[in-house]
């Protein structure tokens, strides 16, 4: 790292000058002898920076990719909706209305997006169903940080036939048809319900958080300033919390904006398939279900939730992109 | 030996010459001078050590050589004249044909220089292949030739190992070998025997020496290590930020080093056998190439600096066959316009005294 | 009213690191053995098989090693890659738990401790790490990188923390507005800088510098390398410094011990050492590093082939495979058969090797001026 290679010339550290001490001392040309050297005001160069912490750093780093600001935007835009509509309107998007059926889009203030063949508002309609798959992607994110990442650190950790142990239980989980096992489990605990349908996708998808986290707390583990920790006698909790973690935890943070997007997917197949959730409650996949009628006889209907899943995915995905390059970068120098 | 591009070997003139070269990084936080106007030569059959620390240009400018820099870097003026010719406006068909053929180079990592899924002797092969013309059992014979050359035992049988079987000092051959493959004019070494433990560093430099006896080969040596230099080198560059600041033959850089960085770097490196209680030190650090002082860029560490250095100072002949970038005269005094010369006074000095960019 | 002849903390020294940071006093005295190792082995086991729990071998990166460290000595430790000497640092400070042996600090066996014991220990005994860019921990700040020892051994007051690091950055030379800076912002051989900061605020005895200035410029180099003896001086330090550059080492030390695939074959003063080799080894090691001198291009005694495995060491004496001596001595049994143990060649310089004796001015020159060829081929053993 020492060494100047072509693409790393700009040096990820601007290192200050002499702080040292420029030379106290000079040598007198004319004379040959050494005299006392005249102080020039010493600017060091290091206070010339503003203090910027790691995470300033990384928010710059962030702010640089314009494709994952838009996506950022973008998914609170989705996320403020799905929160702030639904909770307004309350139960208005399962009223039906005979006198009201198949309004077309745009052409009403009061319903913007047109009803369906029973009446039900398609804008108030969508807005619950972002707000159910939403909810269930972020929690089931949750859950799988929440099993996967104590997991991995343990596993990481402690190495050895603790770490052999957790690893096999990966493998068990890994080698169990997933979809299948989320649908058993949906089918015997209850169809219909979100709360079912998150601990089903959570409990088993955690073994990607797990594997990260083992991988880097294993890293870790050989790491310097982690021996260095333990040369000054900090304990096995400190030294997992404060040194190890933290660094954990930016892979972590990437597969998760991307987790969303996975279970969102994964509702929608599910509700699709009828496992998920049922009508009337609203899900983006379940607006999806009657997919060969509508398809024939009234197309814009399925417009709406496949875009909506498109839009999502896409957003969380640069998002972890820019997130991935803020926390983990690789010299971007192209200007 | 087919080189399609023709370099006029034997033609007067040095075999390597680089003039005024500049390689500059085009960056997001600014322009980096890796490379400043950099010029030196070297001879046939010569060996030219190349000095310097971290930052200050010099695998750059080897690299600018065979045309290897990459984004955001590029060469923005100069010239590299191989017996005459330049290289600088050769296409990148043209370059290739030089690159391995007529200019070798190698690395100081072989364990990333070497394509670990490919066997050495199949690197070897395609390398002469490609530039001799030769068909595959030729071009197998020859790699196995010449790892049997660089003193690799039994090389029917390691070329068809691949390079994570073998150690780093038999990488190190393996590179040497491919390098030689092609019986090239030049050889530009990058830290060879940098990430090699010291006896198996002693191993390769005397393969070298063996080599470039045989064949006549002539090389620039890239190091930090002054111990090399004084051991292989002919004639030796000192750089510094991205510029020359002194040049010479070997044994006067050591007995009668100018440049107050090429003193200070003498000063301080411990020696076998030479028990001082302290070392001499150069005080403070290498300047952040975003942010260069105006003028000498050694001047902030510098224990003769004086206010004229606040002007570029000249390259100027010291000896004969030894320049420096200094204002001191070559006896060591200030200069004739005086220590604190301002810049309207000391700029055309500089230009009269200069011999070189 | 007369005043107080001291106060308690004019009393340890007006140096804050001594009275916030208060050491106890060490039952050593100077010159005694502040440390010692005692035939300490360490192997790495090589695991495969079905479910990667077979142990197929082990790689014996230090197998039976043992010397002392004196109290306020600067002892060196050379060796090339592989031959176990940063694992040998890291095993003496219980960084790696060890295969078998002893080490003893200051009278005190601490291979037995429990991790809680060894934590009072452990004030006593610091590191300077050899990378300075992995060394340090990115998301802390300097100030939490150097004042995380005192923390965890009980100084929780933020001030006098903060007091505390300022004296340490000011002692290694750096600026002490600094403290909230994080390691990115310096360059190497500020963070090196940063790391024996690090190293000093528990106020040890004792320090192992593990190849505390391969990674740096040469010319930086030097300005570590006087800081590490000035605070030697200052503190009363004792040293291990392990490194691989011979000139370094001569530089520093007061006692070099030389390792081989994970033995010591030579321990000497380093006058001694350095001017008269017992071990062929040694010999070559020292003939080995190129000559910084254009006028005085030596010739050398290179050695043939490569370092053999440390999972695979030759049976008898581990450098028998390449040794000169022994090749000119005719290849005697002995080398392959018996390993040789340390002794005594001289006083106070023990080698271990059969035929030392024989390492003479003259049997060097004539294995020397032989120049074997160049080939990378070792000697059928």
């Amino acid at each position: 790292m020492a060494t100047c290679s072509p693409t790393s010339c700009t040096a990820s550290s601007t290192p200050a000058s002499s702080t040292e001490g420029s030379p106290t001392e000079r040598i007198d040309p004319a004379t040959g002898t050494r005299v006392a050297a005249p102080v020039a005001p010493e600017v060091d160069e290091i206070d010339l920076i503003p203090v910027r912490t790691y995470w300033q750093l990384v928010r710059q780093r962030f702010l640089r990719h314009r494709l994952a600001v838009v996506a950022l935007f973008l998914m609170l835009v989705l996320v403020a909706l799905a929160v702030i509509i639904p909770t307004l309107t309350g139960e208005g998007y399962a009223k039906t209305s005979l006198s009201q059926t198949m309004r077309p889009p745009f052409t009403n203030l009061a319903q913007p997006l047109g009803t369906n063949q029973i009446g039900q508002d398609m804008f108030l309609r969508l807005m619950k169903a972002m707000q159910t798959s939403l909810f269930i992607g972020f929690m089931a994110v949750v859950i799988i940080v929440a099993i996967g990442v104590p997991l991995g650190a343990i596993a990481g950790f402690f190495g050895g036939k603790i770490d052999n142990l957790i690893m096999r239980l990966v493998d068990i989980v890994l080698s169990l048809p997933i979809f299948f096992l989320i649908v058993m489990i949906v089918a015997f605990f209850g169809k219909g319900d979100a709360v079912v349908v998150v601990i089903a996708i959570g409990l088993t998808g955690w073994t990607l958080a797990c594997r990260l986290v083992r991988a880097e707390f294993l890293r870790l583990r050989e790491a310097d300033f982690v021996q260095a920790a333990r040369a000054l006698g900090a304990g096995r909790t400190r030294i997992a919390s404060r040194h190890m973690l933290p660094a954990a935890l930016a892979p972590v943070v990437v597969a998760s904006t991307l987790g969303i997007a996975d279970s969102v997917v994964t509702e929608a197949a599910l509700s699709f398939l009828g496992f998920g959730i049922s009508p009337p409650q609203a899900s983006l996949g379940n607006m999806l279900k009657n997919f060969e009628e509508d398809l024939l006889v009234r197309p814009q209907l399925l417009i709406y939730p496949s875009v909506t899943i498109v839009l999502i995915v896409l957003a969380a995905s640069f998002l972890g992109d820019g997130l991935r390059d803020a926390l983990d970068p690789r010299q971007r120098v192209e200007k | 030996m087919t080189h399609s591009i023709d370099l006029g070997r034997g033609s007067d003139g040095p075999l390597l010459e680089l003039r005024n070269l500049k390689t500059h990084f085009f960056t997001q936080d600014g322009v980096v001078k890796a490379v400043d106007g950099v010029t030196f030569s070297v001879d046939d059959g010569k060996t030219l050590g190349v000095v310097g620390e971290s930052g200050c240009g010099k695998s750059v400018t080897a690299m600018s050589i065979l045309r290897l820099v990459g984004r955001p870097g590029r060469i923005v003026e100069g010239e590299i004249r191989v017996h005459g010719r330049d290289l600088v406006p050769l296409s990148e068909n043209e370059i290739r044909d030089v690159r391995g053929n007529t200019i070798s180079m190698i690395f100081q990592e072989p364990m990333t220089s070497l394509n670990p899924v490919y066997t050495c002797g199949d690197q070897i092969a395609e390398t002469v292949a490609l530039h001799l013309n030769l068909g595959r059992k030729a071009a197998m014979d020859r790699a196995i030739e010449m790892l049997r050359l660089v003193g690799i035992p039994d090389p029917k049988r390691r070329a068809r190992e691949y390079p994570h079987q073998l150690s780093g000092g038999m990488r190190q051959r393996v590179m040497i070998a491919m390098a030689l493959s092609t019986n090239p004019v030049l050889l530009i070494a990058d830290e060879p025997t940098t990430a090699l433990d010291v006896t198996i560093q002693a191993q390769i430099l005397e393969l070298m020496k063996e080599m470039r006896q045989t064949n006549g080969t002539a090389i620039m040596l890239i190091t930090h290590d002054l111990g090399v230099v004084a051991e292989m080198a002919d004639d030796v560059v000192v750089m510094y930020a991205g510029k020359v600041v002194e040049m010479s033959s070997v044994t006067k850089i050591f007995e009668t080093p100018h440049h107050p960085y090429t003193k200070g770097l003498l000063a301080s490196i411990p020696r076998l056998g030479d028990r001082r209680t302290r070392l001499a030190v150069i005080e403070g650090t290498v300047p952040n190439p975003l942010n260069l002082p105006t003028g000498c860029l050694f001047k902030r560490r510098c224990p003769y600096a004086m206010p004229i250095c606040d002007t570029a100072p000249p390259l100027q002949q010291v000896a004969p066959d030894h320049v420096s970038r200094c204002w001191l005269t070559p006896e060591g005094a200030a200069p004739e316009v005086g220590a604190a010369a301002p810049p309207d006074v000391a700029e055309p000095a500089a230009a009269a005294l200069s011999v070189g960019p | 009213m007369t005043e107080p002849a001291t106060t308690p903390s004019a009393e340890l020294g007006s140096d804050p690191l001594e009275r916030l940071m208060p050491s106890e006093p060490t039952a050593t005295p100077v010159g005694g053995a502040l440390i010692e190792v005692e035939d300490v082995v360490k192997h790495f086991d090589i695991r495969g098989g079905l479910l990667g729990i077979s142990k197929l071998g082990a790689v014996r990166a230090v197998d039976g090693v043992s010397f002392k460290v004196r109290r306020g000595e600067t002892l060196g430790l050379v060796g090339e890659s592989g031959c176990g000497k940063t694992t040998l640092g890291k095993v003496i400070l219980r960084l790696i738990p060890a295969t078998s042996g002893q080490v003893v600090v200051d009278g005190k066996p601490i291979f037995g401790l429990s991790e809680r014991e060894m934590v009072a220990v452990r004030r006593d005994m610091q590191i300077v790490f050899q990378d300075p860019y992995s060394s340090l921990n990115p998301r802390m700040t300097v100030g939490e990188i150097v004042g995380e020892g005192p923390y965890v051994h009980g100084l929780k007051s933020k001030r006098e923390r903060e007091d505390l690091v300022r004296e340490l950055l000011a002692k290694v030379g750096l600026n002490q507005s600094h403290i909230h800076r994080y390691p990115h912002e310096f360059s190497g051989g500020q963070r090196q800088r940063i790391g024996i900061a690090r190293a000093l605020a528990l106020n040890p005895e004792f320090v192992v510098c593990d190849e505390p200035v391969s990674a740096l410029d040469v010319s930086i180099q030097s300005q570590v390398l006087n800081l590490l003896d000035d605070l030697q001086q200052e503190l009363g330090l004792t040293y291990l410094f392990i490194a691989h550059n011979l000139a370094v080492v001569e530089h520093i030390s007061d006692r070099v011990g030389v390792m081989y695939l994970g033995k010591l074959v030579e321990l000497a003063p380093v006058d001694g050492l350095y001017n008269q080799p017992a071990h062929p080894y040694t010999v070559a090691l020292l003939s080995a590093v190129p000559e910084t001198d254009p006028r005085r291009r030596k010739k050398r005694l290179v050695l043939r082939g490569d370092v053999p495995s440390p999972a695979n060491p030759p049976s008898g004496c581990r450098f028998h495979t390449r040794c000169w001596l022994r090749e000119r001595l005719g290849n005697p049994e002995r080398c392959q058969t018996e390993e040789p143990l340390l002794r005594e060649i001289r006083p106070g310089q023990e080698v271990a090797c059969h035929f030392s004796e024989d390492v003479t001015p003259e049997t060097i020159d004539t294995a020397t001026r032989r120049l074997p060829p160049v080939s990378a081929e070792a000697p059928v053993a």
